[in-house]
């Protein structure tokens, strides 16, 4: 349609330029036009008198109009267009050929078939044009890329589609050539390292037009996928986990499936899940309980629903490192309560947490608890950071600020900022502000905000009914049961406990996890919040007698919800606490033959970062071969050391990095590599149409489908790139000028009949 | 002052009395007891006037400060008097001897000797009470006369098996130790009572007691030409305990023995120091212990 009034395609209009050739000065058939327009309108404003203003109006600019189209016309417009001289120009066309290119979504055809139709041994017009004008090169690209002789060379089992580098490489590759453009059939899935806007750029510096081919289609008619996993990358054996998925879905909005996870193969949860309506992905929250030692490969999957295309996207894996090791926890008491026996009691079977209680049972009289060994706390509460900074949580009951040393007071704040221990601080009236803590470095290290001033003797006493925020419910340590809504509904039970402090707000940064409601206090009162405080993290558990919980009346005498609570509570407090080295891959799960970075902090017994180390990654394969990876100071960060490994072989593979300084090793940690098919080419798969219009519009190629792709051949020939002439085009003879002449000499003369006019 | 107090009552009492030996005596204690002399005797007579003749819901309503970290809480049970229609032993049941002033005047020397937040007055509360599931410690004498009803029988099983901690005091005797075997076989059945170990945890709690005496009641003892026990047939002060299957001690009984007396009776100068001592510091360790562990 375009093309019938226009007499061009869209394309010569958007790569031509405007002249005007006209033999007469522009301006003076401007002027002209002006000047018959002129008299035109006057006749009707003037000689019409009779005429009311609005035909007036209404006559004028109709004969203004089609003056102004045959000024336009009598100037002889035309477009200058570069075009591409025959068989002097190359084209590259590159082709993906990774598994995605497999999906069937296309007219129930997969998306290679449509490369067969347009370069196979048939032969296709789309190839005969193409070849008409260019002299074509075939590339091939998934994680690699190669020149392409036959199409029967693709077998559409790349595991990765890498865009950013085969537009690099084919471009370096016809650098010394004329190159007209690159034209890429792919579905845009695009899920390689390489920066994409970084290829752009070099390829609009050489004005090199990128045209993309989308195959496949925007959205799927039913399909599931589980895109993202977020997980713990270690946790301590028998500890309750919280995994966040995000799935997103077509076609099957608001349908109930069950989300299960697998460890290592054997059911651990089956969670039903509600798909989310729109086409916005949601984040679900799965909670389950880790409970085999080891490097363990968790799989969380999505039954396939009938209809579904794409059956590989509804898993995902992430490798999670269970730890059966003691985590030391100090458990700081000014006073004696009930807190003290009852938490112990609660963790006692934990095999995985233990409590060393200190106990100041009188002025200068210290009662120890749980220590393993006659020195342990003899002097009471540590003096020194060695000494303090073993333990890996530090629990501070009813004891007031001013019992600790200025010294004292700034180890406990480093002790989570610093060494990244976990900071629990629990509810008393020697606690918090009532204890004389603002303004001291570990009010820094509080989630809370201590607002009571200091000179305010009033006692603040309050019974709560303790309810958890719409985040709490989520969280891992508060999961009261198996499932979420019943967790929910427990805590609806759980009887009311007092508080002797008064905490109104969190600081910026920090999340509140329980609240409760106060008699005297109009907005909830928090109860239990957390935040990051350096390396480490800070909990603060305001009420005075979580006791309760496990003696009132109303408990029955088999429930666990105390037990649970504290095991959870002092799980999560020292979750994650860093060993003086610790280990990071840049990934849990690699692609075999795809480098991979190996990250490691070290540090001293101290944990003040040591950037003078020798560190060294021992990585062992499944076969049982050991290599050593150095890895050397980023310079970026103290005590960070980085090297690079690259694994040959599919399975898990076992790095341990050793660390040493001035000859003495300060340090040993551990992580896991699974190596093996990701299945990358699944997630995302749907042709991607936004990132190819857009590689399309940043270089001046077009984006096509199949349905638009017969015009490729000669819009790909209008181009100043390689070797073209400039052509000139007339638009005076325009269909559409003459239509719209017509049109308004027809209407003005319409219009002056209906009024009566000669 | 109170260090010439001491001295003074040491010097009255002692020809009067005849010193244990080994028996490690802490100047804090008699600092304490003297404490009690000096201004919480009258407090405490005065109490106990009022509440002589309270009926049990006064006596149940006047905690009036909540949110304290540890409250001595008396178990108000049953006797065998008022089980048979009677108003209970002595008119008020048996488990009010001593009540409350060795109650409160305990209290004033658990508070002078620890760190403990106590609440300063007496506590009892009824063992079918719900409410007793707030105060993880309970203390019960005179058991001998212990006849409790079922309801009392399944509110003290299920607050020892939630937490809770009793102490046993005051009862001698082969048929007091009977009655009060076959009142805690009805609650306990499934757990026996054995002998404390004196390496065991309570009697290092906070005191270090290497020695189990005899606390008598008033007025009994060498001072008093009578002997310290009160039951000739088995005259030897007992500690045994019940622990659950993890090894927790729930009950603590101390058999031919009176600690109440002792707490009750400190200031009396003619009541013999050293067992006023031990009483109070196995008091406080029987206390710390159950906090603890």
């Amino acid at each position: 349609m375009f093309e019938f009034f226009f007499k061009y395609r869209p394309v010569v209009f958007r790569q031509g330029d405007l002249v005007f050739q006209s033999p007469i000065p522009v301006w003076l058939l401007v002027l002209g036009g002006v000047i018959i327009a002129g008299v035109g309108v006057w006749g009707y404003a003037r000689g019409r008198r009779n005429l009311e203003r609005r035909p007036r109006i209404i006559l004028g600019a109709l004969r203004v109009s089609a003056i102004a189209l045959l000024v336009f016309a009598l100037t002889r417009p035309m477009l200058v267009i570069a075009t591409i001289v025959p068989q002097q120009n190359f084209l590259g066309v590159l082709v993906d050929d990774s598994r995605s290119m497999g999906i069937a979504d296309r007219d129930d055809r997969p998306r290679g078939a449509y490369i067969n139709d347009y370069f196979g041994e048939d032969g296709s017009a789309l190839l005969s044009a193409l070849s008409d004008r260019f002299k074509l090169r075939f590339f091939r690209f998934s994680e690699t890329m190669g020149r392409l002789g036959d199409v029967s060379e693709l077998t559409f089992q790349g595991t990765r589609t890498d865009v950013a580098s085969a537009l690099d490489r084919a471009r370096l590759e016809l650098a010394a050539v004329p190159l007209a453009g690159l034209v890429v059939f792919t579905d845009g899935a695009d899920n390689g390292d390489a920066s994409l806007s970084e290829a752009l750029l070099q390829l609009q510096a050489d004005g090199v037009p990128v045209h993309t081919v989308g195959l496949g289609v925007d959205r799927f008619d039913k399909d599931i996928e589980i895109s993202r996993v977020e997980a713990p990358r270690r946790v301590l054996q028998g500890s309750a986990v919280a995994v966040d998925l995000t799935i997103k879905q077509s076609g099957l909005g608001g349908r109930s499936v069950d989300l299960v996870v697998e460890d290592e193969g054997r059911i651990v949860k089956t969670q039903p899940v509600e798909l989310p309506g729109g086409s916005e992905p949601t984040t679900v929250r799965v909670h389950f309980t880790v409970s085999e030692e080891g490097s363990r490969l968790f799989r969380f999957g999505i039954a396939p629903a009938e209809g579904e295309i794409v059956r590989e996207n509804n898993v995902l894996e992430t490798l999670i490192q269970v730890e059966d090791v003691q985590r030391d926890v100090l458990y700081f008491e000014g006073e004696p309560r009930w807190e003290v026996g009852f938490l112990r009691r609660a963790v006692a079977d934990d095999e995985n947490v233990r409590v060393a209680a200190l106990v100041r049972a009188a002025e200068n009289k210290f009662s120890r608890y749980g220590v393993t060994s006659p020195d342990e706390l003899a002097a009471g509460f540590p003096d020194t950071r060695e000494e303090l900074f073993q333990y890996d949580g530090l629990i501070l009951g009813s004891v007031e600020a001013s019992f600790f040393t200025a010294d004292q007071l700034r180890m406990i704040s480093e002790f989570v900022e610093v060494r990244g221990g976990g900071l629990l601080t629990l509810g008393g009236r020697l606690s918090f502000a009532e204890g004389g803590y603002a303004g001291t470095p570990v009010a820094d290290a509080l989630p809370v905000v201590l607002d009571r001033r200091s000179g305010d003797s009033s006692r603040f006493f309050a019974e709560i009914e303790v309810r958890p925020t719409p985040f709490g419910l989520t969280h891992a340590a508060m999961q009261l049961a198996p499932s979420q809504e019943e967790s929910q509904e427990r805590w609806g039970e759980l009887p009311a406990l007092s508080t002797l402090n008064l905490i109104r707000d969190v600081k910026p940064g920090a999340t509140t996890l329980l609240t409760a409601r106060a008699d005297g206090v109009s907005d909830p009162v928090v109860v239990l919040a957390s935040q990051r405080y350096g390396r480490g993290k800070s909990i603060s558990f305001v009420v005075q007698d979580a006791w309760f919980w496990q003696m009132h009346a109303d408990i029955p005498l088999d429930d666990l919800t105390h037990e649970t609570l504290w095991r959870q509570l002092l799980r999560w407090l020292v979750d994650g606490v860093p060993n003086p080295v610790s280990v990071v891959a840049g990934a849990d799960r690699v692609s075999p033959d795809a480098p991979m970075t190996v990250t490691a902090e070290v540090t001293d017994s101290g944990f003040i970062q040591l950037n003078g180390a020798e560190v060294v990654a021992t990585v062992t394969t499944p076969s049982g071969i050991s290599q050593d990876v150095p890895l050397e100071w980023t310079v970026e960060k103290d005590g960070e050391y980085r090297g690079s490994y690259t694994p040959a072989e599919k399975g898990r593979h076992e790095i341990d990095v050793t660390a040493r300084y001035d000859g003495a090793v300060v340090g040993t940690g551990e992580a896991h590599v699974e190596a093996g098919d990701l299945g990358a080419e699944f997630y995302g798969a749907e042709m991607q149409s936004d990132v190819l219009k857009s590689i399309a519009a940043e270089t001046g190629g077009q984006f096509y489908t199949p349905e638009t792709i017969s015009t490729l051949p000669e819009d790909v020939s209008f181009t100043e790139s390689g070797t073209s002439v400039f052509e000139e085009r007339d638009l005076w003879d325009m269909p559409i000028i003459f239509v719209l002449l017509v049109a308004f000499m027809g209407a003005e003369w319409i219009y002056r009949r209906q009024r009566g006019l000669p | 002052m109170s260090h010439l107090l001491v001295l003074a009552m040491e010097t009255a009492r002692r020809p009067l009395h005849r010193r244990i030996p080994g028996e490690n005596l802490k100047p804090i204690v008699l600092a304490c007891l003297c404490a009690a002399v000096a201004t919480g005797v009258a407090k405490v007579v005065s109490a106990d006037k009022v509440r002589a003749g309270a009926s049990e819901q006064q006596v149940l309503a006047h905690v009036n400060d909540p949110g304290r970290t540890f409250y001595f809480t008396r178990a108000m049970y049953t006797d065998w008097d008022r089980s048979q229609g009677g108003r209970g032993r002595f008119g008020r049941g048996s488990w009010a001897t001593d009540w409350p002033k060795a109650d409160i005047q305990f209290l004033i020397g658990l508070k002078h000797l620890t760190n403990i937040d106590a609440y300063e007055e007496d506590n009892p509360v009824q063992l079918d009470d719900p409410e007793i599931r707030r105060y993880p410690f309970i203390y019960a004498l005179e058991v001998g006369y212990m006849n409790l009803t079922d309801s009392e029988v399944r509110g003290l099983r299920e607050y020892l098996l939630a937490g809770g901690f009793l102490v046993i005091d005051d009862f001698w005797g082969p048929n007091e130790w009977f009655n009060f075997e076959q009142q805690i076989l009805r609650v306990l059945p499934e757990y026996p009572i054995v002998d404390i170990p004196m390496d065991h945890a309570v009697l290092s709690a906070f005191y270090q007691i290497g020695e189990i005496l005899q606390v008598p009641a008033r007025m009994r003892g060498p001072a008093f030409g009578r002997p310290t026990w009160e039951d000739p047939r088995d005259t030897v002060p007992r500690l045994r305990g019940i622990f659950d299957e993890h090894g927790r001690m729930i009950v603590i009984i101390n058999y031919n023995t009176d600690l109440g007396d002792a707490w009750e009776w400190a200031e009396d100068p003619w009541y013999p120091l050293d067992r006023a001592n031990f009483a109070y510091q196995l008091g406080v360790n029987m206390i710390l212990y159950a906090m603890t562990h």
